[in-house]
C-alpha cells in the first residue's frame, strides 16, 4: 500500500533515476486523500488474512529458546528465510523446502537429546513396565506447549504409539518418548503457526480463537511462543476483552523477550540489518572498522530500546535529545568520549546534529555507496520506510548520476545536472532534498563541511513548493511533521505484526489505527495497542476459491 | 549409534579448509561403498553469476571450432577443449513488467518462465530445468539427495530486493514448481555438515533398520497431522502445506534410502566459517565436487551472489559495488572494473570445470566427459537490462551428446532451447517444449 498524498507527487512523470536506487516500488494510480476520506466512513469491515505462517530462523530460535531452554540458535544452519514487503516474516514468502525440513528433522532430534539430557522434560518417572502414564503426562504438556494449544486425547494417543514401536524394536520407554518428542517438532503444529479457516470459502470476518491470538501477540512481541501466563490466559478465555489484551501487551513489552522487536522490527524497519554487510570503500573510509560497526549497531538498538517501554512518542526517534555511545563512537562523530569501551547513554542537548536516527552511523552508512553519499538512497528511504511514498522505479536505460564535470563540483550539483533531464526531474524533485539536506553527514555518519573534492558541501534541499531544508535540523523536523508519518509507522509495524503485505483494503484499518495511536499519546505502546486492539489483529476471514494459475 | 563419536571421527582435523587435492584425500575403510569406483552418470553443475557481464571482453571472434579465449575466458585456457561458449541465447521470460530485471531474470534464468509481478503476496513463477532433471534422476533413487543448492549470498534481509519483485525471485534460481523455490544453503561448514556429518561408517545393519523405522515412524505422524489440518484451511494455506507434504515425501525417500548408500568416499575436512568470496567460492566448488565424488547427489546449482548483488570486491582493487559498475554508462573505468569481476567469477567457474576434469568414474573416463557445467547470468549488458545475446558457457560433454571446443552462435534463439536439450543429455525423456518459448533442441548443440 503506497499511496502518495503530498500535491506535489500526484504531478511526478512517471520515471527517474536514482544513482542507485535499492528499492523503488510501483505504485497504484492517482491519488485523491479527500476522496479516500469519504470511502473510509462506509468502508466495510475486512481484517484480510494472513496465510499459514512457517516459523521464519528467529522465531524458531526463540521458540526453542523458551520451549526447550536451548540457547544454540540451531536455525543458524537453516537456510536463509526469504522477506517480503520489508520484513522476513511474511508468510507468503515463508517457503517450506525438502532442504528445510531436512534441517527441522535434524535440529528435533538434536534438540530433543539435549533436552532430555538435561532433564528438561523429564516431569515424571518411566516405569519400565507401564511406562504409558508418565509418558501420556510427559507429552501432553509438551505438546501442548510446542503447539501453544490444548491437545486432544486423540492426539496424545497417537503420539503415543511411538512407545509401541521401541518396544517392538527392544528399545526402552524412554526411546519411544523421546522419538514422539521429535514428532512434535517437526509437526506442521509447531513450525506453522496455524489459523484455521472453519468455513474456508466464507468471507465473513471471524473473531480467532483464543490461542490463536495469543500466539499472534507472542509472536508479535517476542518473536516466541507465548508464555505460561498468556496460556493460562488463553484458556481462561480472558484474551477476549480489551482490558486484558492491554495488560498482557504491557506485561510483554517489560519482559526481556521484547528485545525480539528491536532486532527483528526494528532491524529491518531502520535498515540496522544491513549494516552488517556494509564495505564502506577502505581507501576512502578506512576509519570504518568492525568496532565501528558494532558501536553504530549498537546504538540504534539501544535507541529504539527505549522507545518499547519508555515514555517517548514514536516521531520523536526523529529528533530525540539523546543516543548511545562507547568511546569508539563517540570519537567517530566528535563527541565528548563517555569513558567505556560500551555504550553509555549520553545528552544530546549540545549536539544536534547526532539528535534522532538521522544522525546514527547504522542509517547514514546503510544509506551510502561504498564510496560517497548517496542523496537518492538517502531520501527513498525516508520516503518508504517513514512517508510510505516511494517514487516509482526509474525507467530503463536512463543514466545514473553524471561524474563530475570539474572536479569541484559539489553532489548537490552534480545531482542538479542529472535531474536536469526531463524524464528524471519529476522523482527527484521529491527524493533529492530529503538526502541532500543530509550531505553533512558523509558514507561512514561522520560530520563534514567539506566533500572528498574539497568542495564546500552543501546541504541544502529544495522541496518541490519552494521550501528550503537547510540540513538535517530542517530535514528532521520536516518529516516529524509531516501528516503521513503516523499512518506511515502504523502500516510498518502492521505488516511486521501480521506477517503479511498490506494491500489498499487495508488503508482505511491503517488510518484508523494511526489516529488511535496518536490520541493516545504516540507511544510505539500506543501504536501496538492500536494494532492489537484492531479488528485486523483479533480476526481473520477465509477467502473464495481462487484460481491456482 | 555413538553419534559424537562418528562425528568426530569423521571431522578429524575439522576448523582447516579443504585445502587437499581431490586425489591425496583420504579415504576411510569401512563405508558401505568405500572400495566402489563412481559409477558413470550424467551430472549437472549450475554456476550463476549476477549482474551480466561485460561482453566486448568475453565473446570470442570466432564461430564454430575456430575460436580463440578472449581476456574474461582467459581462465579456461586449460580445459578450452572442454568448453562450448553459446553466444546470442535469449530469455524474453526474463523481461519484467516495468522495472525489476534482476530479479524477473533470475527467477526466469532456469525456469523460463515470466515471474508473477508481487513483493509477497501469490508469488510464483515455474520449475527450474535443473529440478526437472532431478525429479528424473530421483526416480531412480540415484543418490541422497535429488539437488544441492548453494550460494554465497545470505542477503541483507532487509527491504525490497528488486523494484516490486518479492525476494525468492532474486534469491532462487532453483524452483521445484511455480510456488517453491528451493531453499540455497549460504553456509559452507553447514553443507557439509549436511552431507558428512552423522554418518558412521561403523553402524551395523540392524542399527540401520531400527533408525529407518524410527525416521519413517516420524514421517507418518507428521504426515498424519497434516492430512488432518489440510481440511481447516483455505486455499493459500493449503498451498503452504503443499509444500509441506512435498518436503515430507523427499524426506521420507532420504530416510528411507538411509544405509542403502552412505558417502561413497572417507573422510574429508570442514571447510570454516569465512566470508571472503575467494575463500567461500572455492568452498562451495570443493563442495559441489565432494558432493559428486562421493555420489551423494547429481545436480547442484550455485549463485555468485543474489541478483542485482551490489557486492564490493576489494581483493580486485575494486571499491565500487557490483551492481552499481554494472550500471557502467559507457565510462571505461566502469567496463574495466565489470571485465576485472566477469574474469574473476571465469576463474572460479574454470576451477570447479578443471576439479571435475580431474576425477575419474569406474571406467576411468574423466567425470567431466559425462557431466554439464553451466555458465550463466540473468542479463548480458547490466545498464540497459538486454535478457538477448546471454554469456553462456557449458562445459563437459554430457556423455557424447554435447560438442565442445567450439563457439556456437545462436541469435535470438530462446535459452528454453538449449535447456531442452540438456535435459535431454541429462536423460529426461521425451521434452519437447519447456518454459515460455522452449520448442525443441538446440541447433548444433551436439555439433
Amino acid at each position: 500500500m503506497r499511496w502518495l498524498a503530498g500535491a506535489g507527487c500526484i504531478l511526478l512523470l512517471a520515471g527517474c533515476k536514482g544513482d542507485s536506487l535499492p528499492r523503488a516500488r510501483v505504485l497504484p494510480g492517482e491519488d485523491n486523500p479527500h476522496a479516500q476520506d469519504n470511502e473510509c466512513k462506509d468502508a466495510p469491515k475486512d481484517p484480510g488474512r494472513v496465510t499459514l505462517h512457517r516459523l521464519n530462523r528467529a522465531e524458531y530460535d526463540a521458540t526453542v529458546r523458551d520451549l526447550l531452554g536451548d540457547t544454540t540458535r540451531p536455525a543458524r544452519d537453516f537456510p536463509t528465510d526469504d522477506h517480503g514487503y520489508g520484513f522476513d516474516n511474511n508468510a507468503d514468502v515463508l517457503s517450506m523446502s525438502p532442504l528445510l525440513l531436512e534441517k527441522y528433522s535434524t535440529a528435533a532430534e538434536k534438540l530433543v537429546e539435549t533436552a532430555w539430557s538435561n532433564g528438561h522434560l523429564r516431569t515424571c518417572a518411566l516405569d519400565a513396565v507401564n511406562p504409558e502414564p508418565c509418558a501420556r503426562d510427559i507429552l501432553s504438556r509438551f505438546a501442548r506447549r510446542a503447539w501453544r494449544r490444548p491437545v486432544t486425547t486423540e492426539e496424545v494417543d497417537r503420539l503415543l504409539r511411538a512407545l509401541t514401536l521401541a518396544r517392538q524394536q527392544g528399545d526402552p520407554p524412554e526411546v519411544g518418548v523421546k522419538l514422539a518428542l521429535r514428532s512434535v517438532l517437526v509437526s506442521p503444529h509447531f513450525l506453522f503457526r496455524v489459523e484455521k479457516d472453519p468455513e474456508p470459502g466464507a468471507t465473513t470476518p471471524r473473531r480467532l480463537d483464543d490461542f490463536e491470538l495469543a500466539s499472534r501477540l507472542s509472536y508479535f512481541l517476542w518473536s516466541s511462543m507465548p508464555d505460561e501466563v498468556l496460556l493460562q490466559a488463553a484458556e481462561q478465555g480472558k484474551l477476549r476483552t480489551p482490558e486484558e489484551l492491554e495488560a498482557q501487551v504491557r506485561r510483554m513489552l517489560a519482559d526481556p523477550k521484547a528485545q525480539a522487536l528491536v532486532s527483528n522490527f526494528a532491524g529491518q524497519w531502520l535498515f540496522t540489518r544491513a549494516l552488517e554487510s556494509a564495505e564502506p570503500d577502505p581507501t576512502l573510509y578506512g576509519a570504518f572498522n568492525e568496532p565501528l560497526r558494532k558501536a553504530m549497531r549498537q546504538e540504534t538498538e539501544l535507541v529504539f530500546q527505549e522507545f518499547i517501554t519508555g515514555d517517548h512518542k514514536l516521531r520523536d526517534l526523529m529528533d530525540v535529545p539523546f543516543t548511545y555511545v562507547n568511546d569508539v563512537l563517540a570519537t567517530h562523530y566528535g563527541l565528548p568520549p563517555p569513558g567505556s569501551a560500551t555504550p553509555k547513554r549520553v545528552d544530546l542537548a549540545g549536539h544536534p546534529e547526532r539528535q534522532g536516527i538521522f544522525g546514527h552511523g547504522s542509517l547514514l552508512t546503510v544509506t551510502s555507496n561504498p564510496d560517497r553519499t548517496s542523496p537518492v538512497q538517502r531520501g527513498v528511504w525516508v520516503l518508504e520506510q517513514l512517508l510510505c511514498s516511494a517514487p516509482p522505479p526509474p525507467p530503463p536505460n536512463v543514466e545514473g548520476l553524471p561524474p563530475p564535470v570539474n572536479p569541484h563540483m559539489t553532489m548537490k550539483e552534480r545531482m542538479a545536472m542529472h535531474r536536469s533531464l526531463p524524464q528524471c526531474q519529476g522523482c527527484h524533485l521529491m527524493m533529492d532534498p530529503l538526502g541532500l539536506a543530509l550531505e553533512n553527514y558523509d558514507p561512514i555518519g561522520r560530520w563534514r563541511l567539506n566533500e572528498v573534492s574539497g568542495a564546500p558541501v552543501d546541504a541544502t534541499g529544495d522541496l518541490p513548493d519552494g521550501t528550503v531544508l537547510n540540513g538535517g535540523a530542517d530535514m528532521r523536523r520536516f518529516v516529524k511533521d509531516d501528516p503521513k508519518l503516523p499512518a506511515c509507522l502504523t502500516e510498518h509495524l502492521l505488516t511486521y505484526a501480521l506477517g503479511r503485505g498490506m494491500a489498499d483494503e487495508d488503508r482505511c484499518a491503517v488510518k484508523e489505527m494511526a489516529a488511535t495511536a496518536e490520541a493516545s499519546g504516540g507511544r510505539l505502546s500506543d501504536y501496538i495497542l492500536a494494532i492489537v486492539l484492531s479488528d485486523h489483529f483479533t480476526s481473520r476471514r477465509g477467502a473464495p476459491e481462487a484460481q491456482s494459475p | 549409534m555413538n553419534k559424537k563419536l562418528s562425528r568426530r571421527t569423521l571431522l578429524r582435523g575439522a576448523g582447516a579448509l579443504m585445502a587437499l587435492p581431490l586425489l591425496e584425500r583420504m579415504v576411510v575403510p569401512g563405508t558401505a561403498r568405500a572400495a566402489e569406483a563412481l559409477p558413470t552418470a550424467k551430472r549437472l553443475a549450475v554456476f550463476y553469476v549476477p549482474n551480466g557481464i561485460h561482453m566486448a571482453k568475453w565473446t570470442p571472434s570466432g564461430t564454430g571450432a575456430t575460436w580463440e579465449l578472449t581476456p574474461t575466458l582467459q581462465p579456461l585456457a586449460p580445459v578450452k577443449s572442454d568448453v562450448l561458449v553459446i553466444s546470442g541465447l535469449a530469455n524474453d521470460a526474463g523481461r519484467p513488467d516495468g522495472d525489476g530485471h534482476h530479479a524477473a531474470g533470475t527467477a526466469a534464468l532456469l525456469s523460463c518462465t515470466k515471474a508473477f509481478k508481487t513483493e509477497g503476496t501469490d508469488f510464483h513463477a515455474g520449475i527450474s530445468m535443473d529440478q526437472v532433471i532431478a525429479n528424473h534422476l530421483a526416480q531412480q533413487k540415484a543418490t541422497r539427495y535429488p539437488s544441492l543448492e548453494l550460494g554465497n549470498d545470505a542477503g541483507r534481509g532487509i527491504g525490497n530486493c528488486d523494484s516490486g519483485y518479492a525476494c525468492p525471485y532474486a534469491n532462487n534460481i532453483s524452483w521445484a514448481g511455480p510456488r517453491t523455490p528451493m531453499a540455497k544453503e549460504a553456509r559452507p561448514k553447514a553443507v557439509f555438515d549436511r552431507l558428512f556429518a552423522g554418518v558412521d561408517p561403523g553402524t551395523t545393519q540392524a542399527q540401520v533398520a531400527k533408525r529407518r523405522a524410527y525416521g519413517l515412524s516420524i514421517i507418518d505422524f507428521v504426515r498424519e497431522d497434516a492430512t488432518a489440518l489440510q481440511k481447516q484451511l483455505g486455499t493459500t494455506d493449503r498451498r503452504k502445506l503443499d509444500e509441506y507434504f512435498t518436503s515430507v515425501r523427499d524426506l521420507e525417500k532420504q530416510v528411507d534410502a538411509m544405509g542403502q548408500q552412505g558417502p561413497a568416499c572417507g573422510v574429508q575436512v570442514s571447510p570454516g566459517e569465512d566470508e571472503d568470496p575467494r575463500t567461500k567460492t572455492k568452498a562451495m566448488m570443493d563442495l559441489i565436487v565432494l558432493a559428486f565424488q562421493c555420489d551423494l547427489t547429481r545436480v547442484a546449482t550455485f549463485m555468485m551472489a543474489n541478483a542485482r548483488s551490489n557486492k564490493v570486491y576489494g581483493f580486485l582493487g575494486l571499491s565500487g559495488g557490483h551492481h552499481a559498475y554494472s550500471h557502467h554508462q559507457f565510462v571505461q573505468s566502469n567496463f574495466d572494473a565489470l571485465a576485472r569481476i566477469d574474469r574473476w567469477e571465469v576463474e572460479q567457474y574454470a576451477y570447479l570445470v578443471r576439479q571435475l576434469k580431474e576425477l575419474k568414474d569406474a571406467t576411468g573416463a574423466s567425470l567431466l566427459d559425462s557431466s554439464l557445467v553451466y555458465f550463466t547470468s540473468e542479463i548480458e549488458d547490466g545498464n540497459a537490462h538486454i535478457h538477448r545475446n546471454l554469456p553462456v558457457l557449458l562445459a563437459g560433454k554430457g556423455g557424447g551428446t554435447v560438442a565442445t571446443d567450439r563457439h556456437l552462435r545462436a541469435p535470438g534463439v530462446p535459452i528454453a532451447n538449449l535447456y531442452i536439450s540438456m535435459m535431454r543429455a541429462m536423460g529426461v525423456p521425451n521434452v519437447t517444449s519447456f518454459g515460455a518459448d522452449g520448442t525443441g533442441e538446440l541447433v548444433g548443440f551436439g555439433g
